[in-house]
C-alpha cells in the first residue's frame, strides 16, 4: 500500500515536472540573462573562461554564500564528531610501495591542484575543483602515512583566513567601488595569466579554503572510524 | 551611505573569525557573536528611514540588476534583519553563559552564520540567492541540533536534514524550472515576465518552491521534524530555531507568493484559499498535539507549529489589514517563543527533568523566571496588555472585514485553537505557581548574563502590548510593501 501511493505521488510530481520542462525553449536562442553573459562576458570581465566569469563576478555572491555552506558543513561534522572524537585505532602500516609512492605523488597532486584553481580565469576548473584536487592529496597522505596526521589548528587557519579574504576583497570593492566585490583591478588581458580583475585573487583563497575544508571533513571521519 | 550588504557580509565575516581568535583565546568566542549582531541592530536603524521611502535597492558587483544580484531593503527585509538581529543579539548574550560543554567555539561560529543565513533570505532580491541563504540557515540548524551530541539531539537532526534536503531539492527544482521559463533569476523580473500564476507550466514551479520552503516554515503536513528537533536542541538553539528559522521560511514563501507569482485575493486562482485553509489546519493540528504533551520543550514546540499556521493563515488572507497582523503576529511570536524557551531552559536546567510535573513549585523558588514564562505565555495566547493581544486582535478583524463566510469559519478554527493554546498554558502556569514540588531545588535566580535578556524580552513584549502604535506604522508600511508587486518591479528595474 505504502509502495502504491508513494509511486503515485512521484509519477504525480514527475508529470508536472515534465509538463513544466515541455514549455522550456531548449535549444533556442539564448535568453536575456544567459546571452548577455555570452556576449559580453569577456570583454566585461576579462576572463576567458566564461563559466568562472559568472560564478565569481556576476554571481560572486552566491559563490559566497556557497563557500560558507561547505564551511558550515566542516565546522557542523567537527562540532558533532568533536565530542565523541576519541583518538586513534589501531593502524595497520601502509606498504612500502604505496608509502613511497605518496611521497612522490603528494607534491605533484598539490602543484596539479594548485594549477587548476590559479588558471581558473582561463582553463575548465576553478577553486573548487582545484580544492578537491588538493584534498585528494591529504587523503592520499593519510593513506600512505598512516600515523601522521595534519595539524587541525594550522587547516583550521588556512580555512578561516581564506574565507576572510573573500570577505575583504568585497570589502575593499564596496569602499573604493561603491558595490560589494566590484571590480577594483583592471580586466587586463584576456588569456593572460594576470588578467581578469579580482578572479584570480577569489579563486585562489577558495581553493585554499576547499582545501583544508575538504581535508578537514576527512580528518574527523577518520577519527571516527573504529 | 549604508550599504545593506553589510548586514550579511559583517556577520559572515567575524564568523570566519572565531577560529583564528579562538586560537588565541578559548573564551574569546563567545564574546564574538554579540558584536556583528549590534552592528546589525545599528545598521537596520540606520536604512530604516530611507527604506520606509522607498525600498534601498543594491547590486552586487555593479552590475545592473538581472544581470548581478541585488538586495533589496525594504521595509519587511529591514523590519525583519532588525528583529533578526536583535533576538539573535540577546540569545547570543544569554549563550554566553548557558553553552559550557562540547566545542564552544563551533557553536558560536554555526550560531552566527544561522542568523547570517536568516538575514541574506530576508534582504535578498535574487531566487537562487534566497536558496543559498537558505542552505546557509539550514545547514547551520541540522549542525546545531545535534550539538549536544546525545541520542536524542543526532537522531531528531537527523529526521531534520532528511526532511530539509528534501524541501531544498523540491525548491531547487522549482527554481530550475523558473529560470528555464523566463531565464532569469532576479525576483522583479520573473515578476514583470509571469503574466498568469495559473497556467500549469508556471504552477508547477510555484508548488515546488511552496512545498520546498514549507518544510523550513512547519506547514502541516511538511512539518514532522519540528517537534524532536526544537526540542531536542540547547534551548538558545531552539530559541533561535522557533523564534527566527521558521518565520524566515515562512517570509520566503510571502515573498514568493505575492512578488514573484503576483497571487492576490481578487485572482481567479483559489491557491490562496488553499493556503489559507492549510494554516488553520496546521494550527488546529500543532495546539492539539501541543495540549497532549507532557514535555515541556516538546509542548512549546508544537505551539511553534500552531503559531506558524496562524501566521500563514493571515498572510494568506492577502489584505493589507490582514498581512500587517500576520506581520504583527510575527514579531510578537518570536518574541514571546525566544522568551519562554530562554526561561525554560535554566527552569529544566535547575529540575533535570523536562517534564512538566518537575517544574512543580518553581515559581516560588525562580520567582523572576517564572513570571517571565507566564508572561510570555500569556501573550502567546493573546491576553492583554501583552504584545500577542493587539496581533491576534488584528487578525480577527482583518478576517471579518473579508465577508468572506469561508474565512469565518476559519477564523472560528484559530479561535478554537486559541482556547486550546490557553488550555495548555495555564496548566503550566498552575504547576508553576500553585503545586507544591520538590523542595530540593535551591532558590537561585539565573545568572546575570541570562536575566538581562529575558527582562529585556519581557519589557518589548509588555511595551508593545500597552502601546501597539510603536510598531504598526513600520508594520502597515511592510504589510505594504510586501503586496504592491508593481511598486516592487519598478523599484528593482527602475
Amino acid at each position: 500500500m505504502r509502495k502504491i501511493i508513494s509511486v503515485l505521488l512521484l509519477s504525480i510530481v514527475a508529470v508536472g515536472i515534465y509538463l513544466s520542462v515541455s514549455h522550456i525553449p531548449f535549444g533556442a536562442p539564448k535568453t536575456k540573462v544567459g546571452g548577455h553573459y555570452v556576449e559580453q562576458g569577456m570583454e566585461e570581465t576579462g576572463a576567458a573562461n566564461m563559466v568562472t566569469s559568472v560564478v565569481v563576478i556576476y554571481r560572486g555572491f552566491d559563490t559566497l554564500g556557497e563557500v560558507t555552506v561547505l564551511f558550515i558543513a566542516a565546522v557542523g561534522l567537527a562540532a558533532v564528531l568533536g565530542i565523541a572524537g576519541q583518538q586513534g585505532f589501531p593502524r595497520e602500516p601502509a606498504s612500502f610501495v604505496l608509502r613511497n609512492a605518496c611521497v612522490v605523488i603528494f607534491p605533484l597532486i598539490l602543484l596539479c591542484g594548485t594549477y587548476i584553481f590559479a588558471h581558473g580565469h582561463l582553463t575548465p576548473g576553478g577553486g573548487f575543483q582545484g580544492g578537491v584536487v588538493i584534498a585528494s592529496a591529504f587523503v592520499l597522505s593519510y593513506l600512505g602515512g598512516r600515523e601522521r596526521r595534519i595539524s587541525k589548528r594550522l587547516f583550521g587557519s588556512v580555512e578561516s583566513l581564506a574565507g576572510l579574504v573573500f570577505v575583504t576583497t568585497g570589502l575593499i570593492g564596496l569602499a573604493v567601488g561603491g558595490y560589494f566585490l566590484s571590480r577594483i583591478l583592471p580586466n587586463g588581458r584576456p588569456y593572460s595569466l594576470l588578467s581578469a580583475g579580482i578572479i584570480p585573487i577569489i579563486y585562489i583563497a577558495i581553493g585554499f579554503k576547499v582545501g583544508s575544508e575538504l581535508a578537514g571533513i576527512i580528518d574527523n571521519l577518520i577519527e571516527e572510524t573504529k | 551611505m549604508v550599504n545593506p550588504v553589510l548586514l550579511i557580509v559583517v556577520p559572515l565575516g567575524f564568523a570566519f573569525l572565531i577560529p583564528i581568535l579562538s586560537l588565541l583565546s578559548k573564551k574569546a568566542a563567545k564574546y564574538i557573536p554579540p558584536i556583528p549582531l549590534c552592528f546589525n541592530i545599528v545598521v537596520s536603524l540606520l536604512l530604516l528611514p530611507r527604506a520606509l521611502e522607498n525600498p534601498v535597492v543594491v547590486s552586487i558587483g555593479g552590475w545592473q540588476p538581472a544581470f548581478s544580484i541585488n538586495l533589496v531593503a525594504g521595509p519587511v527585509g529591514i523590519l525583519l534583519s532588525a528583529v533578526v538581529a536583535f533576538v539573535g543579539l540577546l540569545v547570543s548574550i544569554y549563550a554566553v553563559d548557558y553553552i559550557r560543554e562540547g566545542a564552544t567555539d563551533r557553536y558560536h561560529m554555526l550560531f552566527l552564520l544561522l542568523l547570517t543565513g536568516a538575514t541574506g533570505v530576508v534582504l535578498t532580491g535574487d531566487i537562487f540567492n534566497l536558496f543559498v541563504f537558505f542552505e546557509i540557515l539550514c545547514i547551520s540548524s541540522y549542525a546545531l541540533v545535534a550539538y549536544a551530541g546525545d541520542k536524542a539531539g543526532i537522531e531528531s537532526a537527523v529526521k531534520y536534514l532528511i526532511q530539509g534536503a528534501v524541501g531544498s531539492s523540491l525548491l531547487l527544482i522549482g527554481i530550475g524550472l523558473l529560470y528555464g521559463l523566463f531565464g532569469t533569476l532576479n525576483m522583479a523580473d520573473i515578476a514583470k515576465a509571469l503574466q498568469s500564476p495559473s497556467s500549469l507550466p508556471v504552477f508547477v514551479p510555484m508548488a515546488l518552491i511552496i512545498s520546498g520552503l514549507g518544510v523550513e516554515a512547519a506547514i502541516f503536513p511538511l512539518n514532522g521534524w519540528l517537534p524532536d528537533a526544537h526540542s531536542s536542541a540547547p534551548s538558545p538553539v531552539s530559541a533561535i530555531l522557533s523564534g527566527i528559522a521558521i518565520e524566515v521560511g515562512l517570509y520566503a514563501i510571502a515573498r514568493v507568493v505575492f512578488t514573484i507569482f503576483g497571487l492576490s485575493i481578487d485572482s481567479t486562482s483559489n491557491f490562496l484559499m488553499f493556503l489559507a485553509v492549510l494554516g488553520i489546519l496546521t494550527l488546529l493540528v500543532g495546539e492539539m498535539c501541543a495540549l497532549g504533551q507532557n514535555n515541556i520543550k516538546r509542548m512549546l514546540a508544537y505551539s511553534s507549529i500552531g503559531q506558524m499556521g496562524l501566521i500563514l493563515f493571515a498572510l494568506a488572507m492577502a489584505s493589507s489589514y490582514a498581512v500587517v497582523g500576520g506581520l504583527f503576529q510575527l514579531v510578537s511570536h518570536t518574541l514571546a517563543k525566544a522568551l519562554l524557551f530562554l526561561t525554560v531552559g535554566y527552569m529544566t536546567y535547575r529540575t533535570h527533568s523536562l517534564d512538566v510535573s518537575a517544574l512543580a513549585g518553581i515559581g516560588k523558588r525562580m520567582p523572576i523566571t517564572s513570571l517571565a514564562f507566564t508572561i510570555g505565555a500569556f501573550s502567546l495566547i493573546g491576553l492583554p496588555p501583552f504584545a500577542g493581544f493587539p496581533s491576534k486582535l488584528l487578525i480577527v478583524r482583518a478576517a471579518l472585514a473579508t465577508k468572506e463566510c469561508l474565512f469565518f469559519v476559519l477564523i472560528g478554527g484559530a479561535l478554537l485553537g486559541t482556547v486550546i493554546e490557553a488550555a495548555y498554558f495555564f496548566r503550566i502556569v498552575q504547576v508553576l505557581y500553585f503545586k507544591d514540588g520538590n523542595t530540593n531545588i535551591a532558590r537561585k535566580q539565573v545568572p546575570a548574563v541570562a536575566l538581562i535578556p529575558i527582562v529585556i524580552f519581557v519589557i518589548l513584549i509588555v511595551g508593545i502590548g500597552i502601546y501597539p502604535k510603536f510598531i504598526t506604522g513600520l508594520l502597515s508600511s511592510a504589510a505594504a510593501e510586501l503586496l504592491n508587486r508593481v511598486d516592487y518591479i519598478r523599484n528593482v528595474l527602475g
